[in-house]
């Protein structure tokens, strides 16, 4: 299979990422670049929750009244950086061996 | 730069200060390992793929659509309440629609 | 100084503008059913839209977007797509009543039935449209909806006793007809809240270059404006509740809600209720047009302005030269206007969480609001009114079909 050259950053959000072993690891909910010169890199992904109920609830915690009768979790966001990637399939990303929280 | 919020689906404006749509697509160019942003896409079968991926590959198929405007990164000017860029958007696939509706619609009636 | 004219045209602006084909439909409904219980469905809504104009324009000085396109960029396409299909149809039916109220008032004036005004009318205003500047149409239809101050005018004139007309003011239960009060209830909250309402002050702020110097402007036009704009509709409803409900009459016909000036001000106050009627229908059916156009290019990024000449901005134009004509179809279809009209209220208050959830997480958001994000005041209370609206809509809508009204 050639090498990929093109991603489309909106095919990349919202998709399932998985670790090394299969297991969910997370939703991809933003990617960010950096300038680097004159070009912008991609410098790391935001994963956020997986589940329907958890994204339910990030998303009502963004409405304080919620927040404030407790209605809503503030959801977990970790950053991955880009070259932890295995972008191979891009519908399907994955996370290359070295995996830590 | 958050791409997602601070690039896909805000408005683009073209050199002359005309709205040309919205970002509908951000391509990424591979080089191994990195990765840099190459272009922004409007428009055509990219924006039908934010709707529904299927419908995307039914109006290419049929052609129902137009092509997807690719505006090269280097002529993005600035990202910030819009995303200027350095194109005249009267040229490009992304006013397809609006030159026809004003050449065969809204032109013809007097007064426009 | 100018700031000061500019909130003091904007009150007016609020004020004229207020009452249309749904706000006195509904208004005299529960006058003529409830008598003056009704009251605080009106202080609720004007209270809940007051704090939605403010939002909405303090989210175009400071951010410089528009609620479209704000919700667009925030939210992506595809959820966007709910709030644009959604508040497109019930806008779309609530410009039928609109056109359907000005094709009655020219009933009344010449005898000639509504539904062949409905399309003579469309051409009208889309003229207006056509031809007109954003200033010329928000604010000259406005201010020549101050007629409708004759409402007021009557409601002294009839002389209710205050004490009544405030005890309204506090929410009761009905004692009688629940499934109807609550149905009323609702429409009357539907019309006050409508979201074309702020999706058109949103645009004019942006259209009129707001920026952060106008936040003060803002609050005092958007919350006087919209006060004293409901005092118009609770007028009306007093003169509903004394003039119809101890008689027994019921409001089914638009002719029945003539009577409301006709009763205490005579021959003159028959004609003031037409020019009433079609004024500010006129000016709502104008907003709402624009504001369909405006969601739809705003939420695409097409060219928009109304200050751009029609070949500027085609889409745009188009989506309004469309919507007009086929909103006047409905009419010339035959469609009770008054059933309509108090039935897109209904569903304007149903959807009201679609517009209104979105919008408040973008209030909340300081990538858009800086340091200006909501007050925990605003936030509270129009989520709490639109949940209430929608989750009695829920339950209203449905007896009320069954029912047969």
């Amino acid at each position: 299979m050639s090498p990929l050259t093109e991603i489309r950053v909106e095919r990349l959000l919202g998709r399932l990422l998985v670790d090394a072993q299969g297991t969910a690891f997370g939703r991809i909910a933003e990617v960010e670049a950096e300038p680097r010169g004159d070009a912008y890199v991609v410098t790391a992904v935001l994963v956020g929750p997986e589940g329907r109920p958890a994204r339910t609830l990030a998303f009502l915690h963004q409405l304080p009244t919620l927040r404030a009768v407790g209605i809503g979790r503030k959801p977990r966001v970790r950053r991955v950086p880009w070259s932890w990637l295995d972008l191979t399939d891009p519908a399907h990303p994955r996370l290359r061996e070295k995996v830590s929280e | 730069m958050r791409i997602g919020s601070e690039v896909l689906d805000q408005q683009a404006v073209d050199a002359d200060g005309r709205l040309m749509g919205k970002v509908d697509g951000v391509a990424l160019r591979l080089d191994g390992d990195t990765a840099e942003i190459s272009a922004v896409l409007l428009g055509g079968a990219t924006m039908l793929w934010r709707i529904s991926p299927r419908l995307a590959r039914w109006a290419e198929r049929r052609r129902w659509t137009t092509a997807t405007t690719r505006i090269a990164w280097s002529k993005v000017r600035k990202i910030g309440v819009d995303v200027k860029v350095d194109v005249d958007a009267e040229r490009t696939p992304a006013f397809r629609w609006e030159r026809w509706v004003r050449d065969r619609i809204i032109g013809r009636i007097p007064g426009a | 100084m100018g700031k000061l004219l500019e909130v003091a045209l904007g009150i007016v602006t609020g004020i004229g503008g207020f009452l249309e084909a749904g706000s006195l439909a509904t208004a005299a409904q529960a006058g003529a059913g409830f008598g003056f219980q009704l009251v605080w469905a009106i202080v609720l809504g004007s209270i809940c839209i007051a704090f939605l104009t403010e939002m909405a324009g303090r989210l175009a000085a400071v951010s410089h977007h528009t609620m479209p396109d704000a919700m667009r960029e925030r939210f992506g396409l595809r959820f966007f797509l709910v709030p644009l299909i959604t508040v497109g149809l019930v806008s779309f039916l609530v410009l039928a009543s609109e056109i359907g109220g000005v094709s009655l008032a020219l009933q009344f004036a010449t005898g000639v039935p509504a539904r062949w005004w409905a399309l003579p009318v469309a051409v009208a205003l889309w003229l207006l449209l056509w031809k007109g500047t954003f200033s010329v149409v928000e604010k000259g239809a406005s201010l020549l909806g101050l007629v409708t101050l004759t409402f007021v005018v009557a409601a002294f004139r009839l002389g209710p006793e205050p004490r009544e007309v405030l005890a309204g003011i506090l929410p009761s239960l009905p004692s009688h007809e629940p499934a109807k009060y609550w149905f009323t209830a609702v429409s009357i909250l539907g019309a006050s809240v409508s979201p074309y309402l702020f999706y058109f002050y949103s645009a004019g702020a942006v259209e009129d270059g707001w920026d952060e110097s106008y936040l003060m402007v803002n609050r005092l036009t958007a919350g006087l404006g919209m006060t004293f704009g409901g005092c118009v509709a609770v007028a009306a409803l007093v003169c509903a509740a004394v003039v119809l409900q101890p008689r027994g009459i019921g409001v089914d016909q638009y002719d029945q809600v003539a009577l409301l000036l006709s009763t205490p001000l005579g021959r003159a106050g028959f004609w003031l209720f037409v020019a009433s009627l079609g004024i500010a229908c006129a000016g709502a059916a104008l907003q709402i047009a624009l504001q369909i156009a405006y969601l739809t290019a705003q939420g695409f990024g097409w060219p928009w302005s109304e200050n751009l000449y029609p070949r500027q901005a085609a889409r745009f134009s188009l989506v309004y030269t469309l919507a007009l004509p086929l909103a006047a179809l409905l009419i010339l279809a035959g469609m009770d206007v008054l059933k309509l009209t108090i039935m897109s209220m209904a569903l304007t208050a149903l959807s009201l969480p679609v517009t209104v959830v979105p919008l408040l997480v973008l209030m909340n958001d300081p990538l858009y609001l800086g340091d200006h994000t909501n007050g925990w005041i605003s936030n509270a209370a129009v989520l709490v009114v639109s949940a209430i609206a929608c989750l009695v809509a829920l339950v209203a809508i449905p007896l009320q079909i069954l029912g047969g009204s």
